[in-house]
């Protein structure tokens, strides 16, 4: 810190001799180098990759060995379990797309961030938030309720931490020199301005002591919340990479602009709807339900419009994507979004969750979504940018090749074992049985879950060395 | 469509507005107004307290308590309402059933078996995989108690009621010493049950099946020999019971077969009706009769028509009378 305060007025006086680097140097690249922020929360992701899938195993090998941290409260499964999905949700996959996008956001639109010193202090608030999350959690304080845990004052640096991006956003909009605005970007725009608002209500931030209604009201706001952490967050930064990445990867021109619009404003429409679909067993009022089901069903209007739209881009040029491995990411990333929307809508639907819900069905299909699709394509846009950053090849092709085989047959095979355990769970509670007759029955399948959550979890071990080492070894401020 | 900076922004915020209007403004309007259902009472404060540790240590990640018209097991008689959750800040449904719901948990078991559990829950539940919850200290699991027995609140009290009514009978019992306390215990089971010896001829896979749901079941408490000195006999009172001393005291299966249907209310002893069918039942009771007790009825008159897969030389003889 020292030596950066030390250089900073020989830094202003060059920058002052050439006009050209004044918008620079104010928006602190001068401070900070070029792409501040984006590289900010590349490590941020990368690293709490590590800890979230950690988390992840640890869940996992509890469930299959109780006394192994047995009366470790800081790391009691109940307390791991919020842990692992605040650290997916909040430290890996956000940051990550998050990092894409300070990077292709000034590309698209022609001009430097507004201002990387606000973006690599968001970047520092966002790490304190989460820091505080895993502590706090570890503390058993915690909200108790889904993707909601973290207790009022996290609550509010994560708001403001979204507020700091809408406003970081916003403002590289207003300056661009670009006139006309790629649907990457509106998706960007959309995701922070609306998950800042969503997280504030979900989080009920009004009433500090507690973050909760009461009663039947509380569950539906709670996953009107939680469906629009994926709807409004994870899956429009998703979006907003892919259609970044596919057509620069293949050099092909984006198939159609009315796909992009019709995606667009249809998905802010009907996911926003459909939370009540986790409650369709719950004393809530019907129509309610109905809305839930019949926009989840709809659901296939914004996920078509978007797969179309992408996969018609990436035709003939599948080579191409196979050649850069933050495409081929991004695109496996495509595909998991295919499956997990088709099954979503079909869970929606009260016979199947007759037998779905409640049971390791829905983990599965969790985790097809979160790192089969947005943690996939998170992985993507770390990859496609970093060597456009740092101007030289990822540290190693072979180790990043490497990581996503692991996440594929990790993430693949847990969707397997996870819904077999599912259906065994969901068919004998139907028959009958108890949930305690039926434990031993898919024991056999979290053994194989825990298996390939170690395979996760040195995945990202390898992911955290290679997104280092291919950081440009020294800020870019003198360049 | 010209997709202006305002047209995102201002847009998406309009439509987010208009969402929350029809799917959180809308049904609270509908849903705040819900009357209490017939068993809503408020916590008391020992309560709230253990509800406060119930959240802390997410519980709720493996306990739904949401019950729902297709459910079998703990808490199925009732359907849940919205009425039941009027105290519930915040609501804790659950979104996966790792271990049993728990709406109506209240008085199912003793506070004694609920600190064994607690203590290691498989002292009283051999499978399960739940954590152990020692490390809460006495004072926090004794809250913690409180809240899983307030679960079903009015009618968790009636339950509770019960317990205490017959753990009171329960202890008197033991307490009047070995006779007294097979004799209390056979009273309570009806005649014709005490009359009927176990319809089914002693057999090796019988004893095999029988063992496998002893240790499923009922080896936390009355322990690998059947003596009750389980893992979790140092903290039920009265303790789990003694099975080698029943050789001689007019012991039938179908005295073990009720009781292990029905449960001893008030003791730890839990009824196994939801969970094991009747020939699981059948064969428990005589593994613990051939092994525990030396004394078994099984295949003995009166017995009825045997069934059809009973061995070769049974049916011979039995259709020969």
């Amino acid at each position: 810190m020292g030596r950066l305060l030390r250089q900073r007025p020989a830094q202003r006086f060059l920058f002052n001799a050439n006009g050209e680097m004044i918008l620079a140097s104010r928006n602190g690249t001068a401070l900070f180098g070029e792409y501040a922020t984006a590289k900010a929360f590349i490590v941020t992701s990368a690293f709490w990759m590590m800890v979230a899938t950690f988390f992840g195993l640890l869940g996992a090998t509890q469930l299959i060995a109780p006394d192994l941290t047995a009366n470790i409260g800081g790391i009691v499964f109940g307390r791991v379990r919020p842990t692992h999905v605040n650290l997916v949700l909040f430290g890996f996959v956000t940051p990550g797309l998050l990092g894409a996008a300070f990077y292709y956001i000034p590309r698209l639109l022609g001009v430097p961030l507004y201002s990387e010193r606000l973006g690599v202090a968001t970047a520092l608030v966002w790490n304190v938030a989460v820091a505080a999350g895993v502590i706090t959690l570890a503390m058993g304080m915690t909200q108790g309720r889904e993707y909601a845990e973290l207790i009022w004052p996290i609550d509010i640096l994560i708001a403001a931490g979204f507020l700091l991006l809408s406003f970081n956003f916003i403002m590289t909009v207003r300056r661009r020199r670009e006139p006309i605005l790629y649907v990457s970007v509106w998706y960007v725009l959309a995701a922070v301005v609306l998950t800042a608002c969503t997280y504030a209500m979900g989080n009920v931030i009004w009433r500090p002591d507690s973050g909760a209604l009461v009663g039947i009201p509380d569950a539906i706001l709670l996953w009107f919340y939680g469906h629009n952490i994926f709807g409004l967050l994870l899956t429009p930064l998703s979006i907003g990479v892919a259609y970044y990445v596919i057509p620069r990867a293949t050099g092909n021109p984006l198939y159609s602009h009315t796909l992009s619009l019709l995606g667009f404003w249809s998905l802010i429409v009907i996911y926003t709807h459909i939370g009540t679909h986790h409650l369709l067993q719950v004393p809530v009022p019907t129509w309610l339900k109905v809305v839930a089901i019949v926009d989840s069903i709809a659901m296939v209007i914004p996920v078509s419009a978007f797969l179309i739209n992408i996969w018609y881009t990436a035709k003939g040029k599948l080579g191409e994507i196979h050649a850069d491995i933050g495409a081929k990411f991004v695109f496996t990333g495509t595909i998991m979004y295919f499956f997990v929307s088709f099954q979503g809508s079909l869970m929606s639907l009260p016979d199947v969750q007759r037998v779905t819900h409640f049971n390791n069905w829905v983990v599965g299909h969790a985790h097809i979504g979160v790192l089969g699709f947005a943690g996939m394509i998170a992985l993507g846009g770390i990859y496609y940018v970093l060597p456009r950053i740092s101007g030289r090849p990822l540290h190693s092709r072979f180790l990043a090749d490497f990581q996503y085989w692991m996440v594929l047959i990790g993430m693949v095979g847990f969707t397997v074992v996870l819904t077999i355990a599912g259906l065994i769970q969901g068919n004998a509670w139907l028959n009958g049985e108890t949930v305690y007759r039926i434990l031993t029955q898919f024991h056999v399948y979290y053994v194989i879950r825990a298996g390939l959550g170690l395979l996760i979890f040195s995945s990202s071990l390898l992911g955290f060395y290679n997104i280092a080492r291919s950081l440009p070894a020294k800020r870019g401020a003198s360049a | 469509m010209k997709m202006t900076p305002l047209a995102v922004v201002v847009g998406v915020l309009l439509i987010l507005a208009a969402v929350t209007f029809v799917v959180i403004l809308m049904p609270y309007a509908h849903t705040n107004q819900t009357v209490p259902s017939e068993i809503f009472r408020q916590r008391t404060a020992a309560e709230a307290a253990g509800r406060d540790i119930y959240i802390a240590n997410g519980c709720v990640y493996c306990h739904t308590q949401s019950i729902r018209s297709v459910d079998w097991g703990l808490g199925a008689e009732r359907i849940a309402q919205a009425g039941d959750y009027l105290a519930d800040h915040p609501i804790l449904l659950g979104s996966q059933r790792t271990g049993p719901d728990l709406s109506q948990a209240g008085g199912e078991h003793p506070d004694d078996w609920h600190l064994a559990h607690f203590i290691n829950p498989r002292y009283t539940r051999p499978l399960s995989i739940m954590p152990p919850f020692a490390f809460l200290g006495d004072e926090q699991l004794e809250r913690l108690i409180r809240y899983v027995q307030s679960l079903g609140l009015k009618a968790a009290d009636a339950r509770m009621a019960r317990q205490a009514y017959w753990k009171a009978e329960a202890v008197r019992a033991y307490e009047a010493g070995p006779d007294a306390n097979v004799q209390w215990l056979h009273d309570q089971i009806p005649q014709p049950w005490r009359d009927l010896p176990n319809p089914y001829p002693t057999s090796e896979a019988g004893l095999a099946r029988g063992q496998k749901i002893y240790q499923d079941f009922c080896l936390g408490c009355h322990g690998p020999v059947g003596d009750g000195l389980g893992p979790a006999q140092p903290w039920i009172y009265p303790p789990p019971f003694n099975f080698t001393i029943l050789k001689n005291r007019e012991i039938s299966g179908g005295i073990l077969y009720f009781q292990i249907m029905n449960g001893i209310t008030g003791t730890a002893m839990p009824y196994f009706k939801r969970e094991l069918e009747s020939e699981k039942i059948w064969d428990v009771g005589n593994f613990v009769a051939v092994y525990f007790i030396d004394d078994s009825d099984a295949g003995m008159p009166p017995k009825g028509i045997p069934a059809s897969y009973e061995a070769q030389g049974e049916i011979e003889v039995s259709g020969s009378q």
